[in-house]
Formats: C-alpha cells, structure tokens, sequence
C-alpha cells in the first residue's frame, strides 16, 4: 500500500464509524427520547397510547390509593386537567400529596397513565425543573 | 492585629516565591535537543530489550534502529541551524519587578474588598460554654437541646422547650416535645392541650381530627381546660357549626375570671364570628372559614390556595361527568366547606343525591356526612 | 481567625496564579531563565495557600462555626465528626474550593518532580496551569466563596443533604476531582506544545503518565459514584445514564483514547497532532462536566447549585480554555512534523482503531446529553434521553471495541499480521465461546444475549491471558525460563493486561447483572417468607432505632440458603432526618461471592410492608473490574521507562562517553 492509500484507509474507517454513530444517533433520537407532559397538554396535544411519555405535576391531595399489595393508585394534577395513574412498586422518598412528581410510562387507552417510573423531587428545595417551571407559569406555584 | 502580622507573613513569603528564581545564580539548562536525543537512547535500549526476549523478528529490529538514527540524525542538524535565545535581561527585570509588585497589591486590594477581617471564629462548642445570661433566645434553646440529647429522659426539660417551639413556629420539633413528655410524665390536661395546639399549629391552623382528639383526652382530664375548650369551640366553627362555637366561646368570655389570658381571646372569637356571619349575610359568598383559611395562609402561600381552588374546580368537573363516586363527593363537600362556598357545598349534595339516589345506602351516608358539615341539600 | 486567615490565602493563591499565568510565559517568549523558572516555586507555595484555605474551611465544619454562611447552609452540630469533614466539600462552594485545590496540587507536582522537562515547555505547561488556576478562583472568589460570614451567627446549621451523608461521598468527588483536573496537566502539556510550534520527542513521555494517573483516578471516582448510586439511592441500578454521570463518562472515554495515542506518540512519533487534539477535547469534556454539574442547567439528582451568575461565569470559562485552545490547534497544528508511517494493520492501526471507537462513542453521549438541553433552548419542548437511547448509540460502537481489544496487544509495530494474532488467540476464543456454550445450556435463566456477553467477558478476560503467556513464552521455552521472563517483565505489560482484563470483569458483570438478574417486589407481614435466587428471606420484624441526627424504622429479615442454612441477616430502614424533614432510604446489602442479595422498603400498607427485593448476580465484578482496570493503571504508572522520564544532562554525558569509548 502506497502512503496515500494508508491514509486513505485510515480515513475511511473512520468515516465509516462517524456515520455509522450519526445513523444510530438519529435513528435512537427518533425512536427513544420521550417528550415531557403536564395533565394541561393532555387536552390539547393528545399523546398517542402506547407512546412513551413523562408526565409531570402534582400529586392531588386525598387521591393516593393503595390497591392491593403494592400497586398504587394517584392522581397527577396542575389547574387544568388530572391524570389517573397507576404504579406497581415503591414509591420515592418524598412523594407526598400536594409536592411535585414526574412519572415515566405510557398512557393508557382508558386514559389511565401506567407508570413504571416515579420521580419526587430529591430534597426540601428541589422541585423537579419541568414541573416547577410549568407550575410557575400557570400561576399555581411560587418558590418558598 | 495578630491577623494581620500573619497575613503580612504570608504575603511575604508568596513574594519571595515570585523572587526566588533571580536569587540564586542561573545555571544553564540543556537545550530542548539533548532531551530528545535521551527519548530516542532509551527506545533503542528498549528495542534491544525486546530483540533479547524474542518478541520481535532481528530484520525489523534493524529497520527500527535506522529510523531512530535517522531521527536522531535530524534533530542534530536541526540544532546546528537554530542559534542560542536572545537575551533581554533588562525587560525580564522589569516584568519580574511587576510580579513581585502584583502579589501584595492584587492580595490585600481583594480582600478588603472580600474578607470579613474583623469577625472572631465562633466555635460552637465555646460559644456554647459561654455565661448564659447575656445568650440569645436561640442558644438557650441549644443548650437545653444539648442537654437532652445527653440527658432524653428528662421530662421537664422537654416540658421546658415544647412551648418556646410552639411559640417559635418550630410546631414539629413542639409535638415531638410534647408526646415524649407525656410519654416520660404521664398526661395532664396542660400537655394534651398544648400538643393539641401545637397540631392545630402546624396543619395551618385547621383543627385536625388528631388535634381534637388531643383536646378531648384533655377535657376528661379537666373538664375546665381553657385551651382545649377554646379550641374544641374552633373545630365547631371550622365545620360550620357556629352555634355550638359561639355557646362555648360565650360561656368562656362569661365565666372565666378576669385575669385569664383565654377571656379575651374567646371575646374576639366571639366578635370575629358574628363579624364574619354578618357580612356573609351581606355579601353571600365568603364564609368564616375563608377567615380561618386566610388565618392559616399567614404561613401558607396564597399559591396554595390558589392550586387548592383549582384542584376542587377540576373535582367538580369530573363528578359532573361521572358522579357515581361517593368518595369524591365527599371530598367535594368538605373542600367547599373548608373553602367557605357554602352555597356551592348545598348545590354539591343536591347533584349527589339526585346520582346516587337520594334513598340509597350511599346517599343516606353522604347525607349523614353532610350533616356533620352542616350542609343539607338545595333543592 | 482561622477562617478569614484561610479567605486571605486563597486570595493570596489568585495573586500568584496569575503571577504563574504571566510571568513564565514572558519568560519563555523573551528567553529569560529566571523568568520561566518563576512558575516553580510560585506552583508550589499556591498549593501550599490553597491547601491552607482548604484546612481552614474544613476547621470550621469540624468546630460547627456557624459564623461561616457556607457551614451554616450544610452542617449541623449533631452530625457525625466524619461526615462534618466531608460535608465541607459536600456543596457547590466547597466542591470547587477541592477542585481547585486538586488542580494545585497537579501544578505543584509538575514544578516539583518536571525538573528534567526542558525549560520553555515546563514554563509554558506551568503558565497554562496557572491561567485554568486563576479563571477558578476568580470563580470561587466572586461567585462561590465558601468564606462569607453570616452575622450574627445562627446556632444550628440546616444540615448537609442526608443522601450526601454517606462515606460514598468522602471518597467519590475526591477521587473523580483527581481524574477530571489530573487531564488539566495534559491540556496544559498541549497548549504548552502548541504556542512553541514543536512537540519534543520527550512530550508523549512526559504527557503519559500524567494521562495515566488521572485516568486510573477518573476510573476509580466513576466505579465509586456508580456505587454510591447503586446502595445510597435505593433503586438498585449502578448506571442511570444522568447527564452527571456522562459528565464524568465523557472524558474517560476520551481519555481512554489519548491514553492509547499518547503510546502510539511515543514509541513511534506518529498521531502527534490527533494525541495534541485529544489532550485538549478531553480537558475540554471535563470543564464541560464540570460546567454541566455546577452550573446547574441539568434537571438531574446531582444538581444541587442554581446560580445563573454561576452557569455564566463557568460557560464563560468554558469557551475562554476551549476555544481558545482549538483556535491556537487550528492556527498551529500545521508546524508540528508529521510522524512515522504504519499499515493499517499493525498495532498502531489497533490503536487508532481504538480512538476512532473511542471517540464515535464518546461522541453519541456527548449527542445524548446535550440533546435534550439544546432541543430546549430552541423549541421549548421537554424531553428526556435516557437508557433506550444510549442502549441504542453506544453499546453498538463499544461492543466491537471490546471485540478488538485482546487483538491489539498481540500485533507487531508498524506492521502486524492479524492472521497469526488470530491464531495465537485460538485457546482464549474457545474458551470463552465453550463458557458462553456451557452457561446457555447449564444456567435455567441464561438467555443467548446473556451467554454472548459472558463469553464477551471472559474472552477479554483470556485474551489479556494469552497476552500475557506470549510475552513470557510459555510452551516455546522451559516454565524455569518463562518465570524468570515473566518476574523480568515490565511493569506496564502487566499494566496493560490487568486493564483489559479489568474491561472484561466490568463487562461480565454488567452483562450478568442486566440478563440475570431476578426482582421481586410484595408486601410482607412479619413472619412471611420471600424466595428469590436460592435464598429465602423472613421479615422478622420492624423496629425503630434513633441515630445521632435521625430517626429511623429498620425492617429486618432473616436470610437462609438452600437447605435452610441460616446466613445472617439484612437489616434495611427507612430513615428521617429531622433537620431537613427529609426521609431516606437505607437498601440492606448483603454479598454472597460475587453476587448480592438488595433489599430495600418502602411504605407501611394495609397489606403489610412494601418489599422490594434483587438478587443481583456478579453485581460486584463491575467496580471489582474497575478497581481491577484502576490497578492496572497504577502498576503501569511505576513502570521504570516511564518514571525515568528523561535523563539528566550529566547522565547522558557518561553515557555517551561510555558508548564512545
């Protein structure tokens, strides 16, 4: 192999790889990001059933219901709209009613959000960001 | 004083750092060259190194060997072509000058600028062994928590702290004070009456059902109790049950002796609800309980309440479209009434009745429900 | 007095850093020795301020001083002695006053142990390690100043984060801070390189072991965080893919890479520009890192500072050293000779091989985590990139690396034959593929993937083996004459094959843990039996125990093996810690082997108490792999060629006499 074509070669793999990682890339960026939601956008932006979501808001207060074992029964909340879900599992630390929570699953056809995730937020002063931003602007929240 | 003595130390030591090099006499460096020719020695002795274990064939040793020799053979002729470095002696004086002046000048002009130079370093345990009478409210409470966390069995130490909580908002840290002294103690109707308080405290405000079961465990100690009379008086106007309140609170402004702090707060409680019912009968919509509410929101954001109404609003909704949910009814009822719309309560229990039929076992227990609230249907 | 002594020393610091950032620079430009040289001792006497800082913010947690905003916002008088000293860099401020503080040490150590480096690069290295000092506390000074008192003093601290409150953090950003600062000095190797216009052949010498040591750090503060996530945060995972962790991921990944091209450099003067470019990107990632963490733009559980002035200050920081370092690449790359040639096919070929996987992949996550960040900028939208995305993107890219990885060892310089590497790797192949074979028909839960990946493991495991059996010839010479090559072998071969090794353990374990595991979560009433992975577990009884800031419910269960053995038990709480009013999780861990049994509770329900339970087979290989691969960098770092570094003048004069003669 002359020179050139050593560099040649060299340079062609690693083009190969470059694409080959912007082709994964785009591809997984398709396919397996999830957009985040508040009950509100629900109303207006319908999510498809089966979609891979974040839903995010408050937990309503009186709505935690424990089924039987550990399935968990709640609803997520802000001014507009709420969202039944349901939860197999234990839940974080510091879910509480009336504190901000996002869930990670799919809605459901009944429109019943299955979550396999739950996140409250992790101490005293942190909301998690989506929500509280969200919160913020509707009004219904305010930072200690 | 001593503080500055060091802090002139240190800077004087930093500038002798700056100085140290024009200090001693300069010894002359190898030049870059001499560096890489060593690299190369050494990756030859390697080369051999490898050659000796048989990892590595003799003919590609020997290409290995000529182009380190040619490298080497390079960078000589390379050296030869490049002169020495040109000397400015007398600018490197004035720039090491410069240094030595910037260590003191940009040091003791920020931190004027930032240090807080005359502030002690307060330790705590020694600020805690320090003669008491001239402590804060604070470190008292401190030094009693010391103590207890030494001492946890001390009942009337707890005793001591569990009203200066209450008092200083810190409503938790009362009840816990207050359940390990009747714990240790025993209870009397003072204790149970205070933990009362200190839960009416920290739910905002609204006497809970734990809060009244304090005071009741209280009022069969001492039917007398001025607190949890009060209070119990309280939790009958929060539910709507204004005659009750207003005929214990009257008996207490009555016939409590003069000189008792509760008199006067059962006078005011007194007039705030005949104040409070006269301009709802004027106006309609705001109830008492919005005052109550409003008292709690002292602490509360009026955020919450905010959320609170939107959150019964978006309930309502959902019952008008499906209201076969006794549970959610009540919740609706006792979020109107909590809220003070009355009126909106009646109208709730009406829709209730006529879903769930107004005979059914379910309807007869929201109807008793609601009675407890004091709502009875619209209709 | 201690703590304003130690405000005025880490101003004093500032005075000197940019003394150093000056000073030697001028130096070097206008060929003054005593001016290049200024940046050694004014190195070392800054750590020595720093340092001094550092101590004094640490007395002051110990001693509770509460007349200290900083203690006041993250301490409180009943924690633990330990956990008030780890507490002092448990926060934003602090965490940057040990940033700092380790980036000073770095400087120090290369004023004090560089004495062979010629002066102009060391004057340079030095200045640029002084610019990076003096951009950081001016950052800490005016943004984050762990110093500002608050008056009068309150009585009780609000208490460091209970998740925080652990020995993982004593030891985790210690020892991650080493590795992300441990690449300044090869940034600084690189700029220093860049503004001469020439890359000595005693520049990837010196450029090494500095890579090595902070990569073996960056390694271990990784496998430790991984781990604290893994018992502290109760979910059992040891990798979230969080935007904190790729921070730290980022520049192992490239680091890794220059790790690799820096040898190429060396042996073989070739890649100069690539290993330059490479020192500078993965600095460069660990600023981002560092801007990501601190500046707090992430939605993440690490996030814990939410200062704008701050983002900006570091972002400023950021494209200062960033750019400004690839603008100088651009203009100059070009003076730097190129070096030697090779085939494709050759152990430089593996290793450039290496670095295009490397950095493909690093490239994806770095995609993945800004991603959700500039889709937001943009649009406003929210999303989130998580596991499926990476699952996706990287492990494609890494997976074929790991395939290569015993190749590279074994191929010659300049030009290898990877037929007979292929052959000479025969026997660990077919071990590992008959184990694959073997687990996929012995094991009732193993499925295909899970027994490709355990002959993936295993087969970086007997290739790093094999590695080793050829350099010492075993079956060409006599076991007598292969110990004694195997005792005279250097150092940094051993090195080498306990890193891939340790790749392999790590990977086994994270294949074991991802396909086998089993999980199982109930309600538990005392008395009631849990099965799970050959153990039974028996909730004995819940009881609550007071700590010395907290309170807690501890659930215990009594665990026996198969046959009924008794092993003990495993205790898990939930506690709250009042100070906060926060409550936590503590999982119960027990080890059997390699393999543990996580327990961890949740709430009180009418049907009992929630129970969630793991059996987590050979969970321990994958930071066992990483304190293997850590090892392995540490053996290689005491290898003699790489400390020699370059012989002193008088030493090249005998032996040059010597060989003259």
């Amino acid at each position: 192999m002359t020179r050139k074509q050593k560099r040649l070669a060299i340079i062609g793999t690693g083009m190969g790889f470059l694409a080959l990682a912007a082709g994964l890339t785009f591809y997984a960026l398709g396919q397996q990001t999830s957009y985040f939601y508040m009950p509100a956008d629900l109303l207006s932006q319908h999510a498809a059933a089966g979609e891979r979501i974040r839903l995010g808001g408050l937990v309503q207060p009186g709505s935690i219901k424990r089924g039987e074992g550990t399935r968990v029964r709640f609803v997520v909340a802000d001014s507009e709209n709420e969202v039944e879900v349901v939860y197999q599992g234990i839940l974080p630390d510091l879910f509480r009613e009336e504190q901000g929570v996002v869930t990670e699953g799919t809605l459901g056809s009944d429109g019943v959000f299955v979550a396999d995730t739950v996140l409250a937020k992790h101490d005293e002063t942190y909301m998690p960001r989506e929500v509280a931003e969200r919160l913020k602007e509707e009004g219904v929240w305010q930072e200690q | 004083m001593f503080f500055w003595l060091l802090a002139a130390l240190l800077t004087l030591a930093a500038s002798l750092a700056v100085m140290k090099p024009f200090l001693r006499k300069a010894d002359k460096d190898a030049a870059a060259g001499e560096h890489d020719i060593a690299v190369y020695r050494d990756q030859l002795r390697e080369l051999d190194e490898e050659v000796r274990r048989g990892l590595i064939s003799e003919s590609d040793a020997a290409e290995a060997r000529a182009e380190i020799g040619r490298k080497i053979l390079r960078l000589t002729k390379a050296q030869e072509k490049s002169g020495a470095a040109p000397q400015h002696a007398k600018l490197a004086g004035a720039i090491a000058m410069a240094a030595v002046l910037a260590v003191p000048v940009v040091s003791w002009g920020l931190y004027a600028m930032l240090g807080s130079p005359g502030l002690p370093t307060l330790p705590l345990q020694a600020r805690l062994q320090q003669d008491p009478s001239g402590a804060s409210l604070d470190e008292l409470i401190a030094r009693t928590e010391a103590h207890l966390a030494d001492n946890p069995e001390d009942a009337r130490g707890w005793e001591v702290l569990a009203p200066v909580y209450a008092r200083l908002g810190r409503y938790g840290d009362a009840i816990a004070a207050y359940r390990r002294t009747i714990a240790l103690a025993g209870a009397t109707a003072d204790r149970e009456a205070g933990l009362g308080e200190a839960m009416v405290g920290q739910s905002g405000g609204v006497v809970t059902a734990d809060a009244e079961a304090a005071f009741r465990r209280a009022m069969d100690l001492d039917k007398a109790n001025s607190r949890a009379r009060f209070y119990t008086a309280m939790a009958r106007a929060q539910e709507g049950r204004h005659e009750e309140a207003r005929a214990i609170w009257q008996e207490m402004s009555e016939s409590l002796p003069d000189d008792s702090p509760w008199k006067g707060v059962a006078g005011q409680a007194l007039a705030n609800l005949a104040a409070a019912q006269q301009q709802r009968a004027g106006a309609g919509a705001a109830g008492p309980s919005q005052e109550d509410i409003a008292a709690a929101g002292n602490m509360e954001p009026e955020a919450r309440q905010e959320m609170i109404e939107g959150m019964v609003a978006s309930l309502d909704a959902k019952l008008r479209d499906n209201p076969a949910d006794p549970e959610g009814w009540r919740r609706l009822l006792r979020s109107y009434v909590v809220l003070g719309r009355r009126g909106e309560a009646a109208d709730a229990l009406g829709r209730a009745l006529a879903a769930l039929g107004a005979e059914s076992a379910e309807g007869q227990a929201l109807t008793e429900f609601a009675g407890t609230l004091g709502i009875t249907a619209v209709r | 007095m201690s703590v304003e002594l130690g405000h005025f020393a880490l101003v004093l610091a500032l005075a000197l850093a940019l003394v150093q950032s000056a000073a030697p620079l001028m130096g070097a430009r206008i060929g003054s020795l005593p001016l290049m040289r200024v940046g050694e001792p004014v190195a070392i006497t800054g750590f020595a301020l720093v340092a001094a800082a550092f101590a004094a913010l640490v007395l002051a947690y110990v001693q509770s001083d509460f007349s200290v905003l900083n203690v006041w916002e993250n301490s409180h008088s009943a924690k633990p002695l330990l956990f008030k000293i780890t507490g002092a860099w448990g926060n934003h401020e602090g965490s940057m006053l040990l940033w700092v503080l380790i980036l000073a040490l770095f400087g120090a150590l290369v004023a004090a142990f560089g004495r062979n480096l010629p002066p102009t690069l060391k004057a340079n290295v030095l200045a640029v390690q002084g610019l990076i000092a003096s951009a950081f506390l001016l950052f800490i000074l005016f943004t984050s100043n762990p110093f500002n008192r608050l008056q009068p003093a309150p009585i009780e601290g609000r208490d460091l984060n209970p998740i925080l409150q652990d020995i993982g953090l004593a030891i985790h950003p210690p020892l991650l801070y080493l590795g992300y600062v441990g690449f300044s000095i090869s940034f600084s190797f690189a700029v220093a390189a860049l503004i001469e216009g020439r890359i000595d052949a005693a520049w990837a010498r010196w450029v090494r072991p500095w890579t090595l040591a902070a990569w073996a750090f960056l390694t271990g503060g990784i496998a430790m965080g991984s781990y604290w996530a893994y018992y502290e945060l109760g979910w059992g995972g040891f990798w979230f893919w969080d935007p904190v962790e790729n921070a730290s991921f980022l520049p192992w990944l490239s680091g890794t890479a220059l790790l690799h091209s820096a040898i190429v450099m060396e042996k073989r003067s070739a890649l100069k520009i690539w290993t330059v470019l490479l020192a500078i990107l993965t600095f460069s990632l660990s600023l981002l890192g560092t801007f990501l963490v601190r500046s707090g733009v992430l939605t993440s559980v690490h996030t814990f500072a939410s200062d704008p002035t701050r983002g900006v200050f570091i972002l400023a920081i950021l494209v200062f050293f960033i750019g400004g370092a690839l603008a100088l690449f651009a203009v100059r790359a070009a003076a730097l000779a190129p070096g030697g040639l090779f085939h494709p096919i050759s152990r430089e070929g593996a290793l450039v091989l290496n670095n295009l996987l490397l950095t493909t992949a690093a490239a994806t996550v770095l995609v993945g985590t800004l991603y959700p960040l500039l889709i937001e900028a943009l649009t406003g939208e929210k999303i989130s990139v998580g596991a499926p995305f990476f699952n996706l993107t990287f492990v494609p890219l890494f997976l074929p690396l790991l395939v290569a990885v015993p190749f590279g060892p074994l191929l010659a310089w300049k030009r290898g034959d990877l037929l007979a590497a292929a052959q000479r790797l025969q026997i660990a192949f077919a071990a590992a593929a008959l184990s694959g074979i073997v687990s996929y028909f012995l094991m009732d839960r193993a499925s295909a993937f899970a027994a490709l990946g355990l002959a993936l493991g295993l087969w970086l495991i007997f290739g790093a083996l094999t590695d080793l059996c050829l350099k010492i010839g075993i079956g060409k010479v006599p076991p007598s004459v292969a110990l004694g090559r195997l005792a005279g072998l250097p150092l940094s071969m051993f090195g080498t094959a306990l890193a891939h090794a340790g790749l392999g353990l790590t990977a086994l374990g994270v294949v074991a843990v991802t396909t086998l595991e089993a999980e199982s979560i109930l309600t538990m009433r005392p008395g009631q039996v849990a099965e799970i992975g050959g153990y039974s577990l028996t909730f004995e009884n819940l009881r609550p125990f007071t700590g010395p800031n907290y309170t807690e419910d501890r659930a215990v269960f009594a665990v026996t093996g198969e046959g009924g053995a008794s092993l003990g038990e495993i205790v898990s709480s939930k506690r709250f810690y009042a100070a906060r009013g926060m409550p936590t999780t503590e999982a119960g861990i027990r080890t059997f082997g390699l393999s543990q049994l996580y327990v961890s509770i949740g709430d009180e329900t009418a049907s009992g108490l929630v129970v969630r339970i793991w059996w987590k087979p050979l969970v321990t290989l994958i930071w066992l792999g990483a304190l293997v691969m850590m090892v392995g960098g540490a053996v290689s770092l005491f290898d003699r060629r790489l400390r020699v570094g370059v012989p002193a003048r008088r030493k090249l004069a005998v032996a040059a006499a010597g060989e003259g003669a």
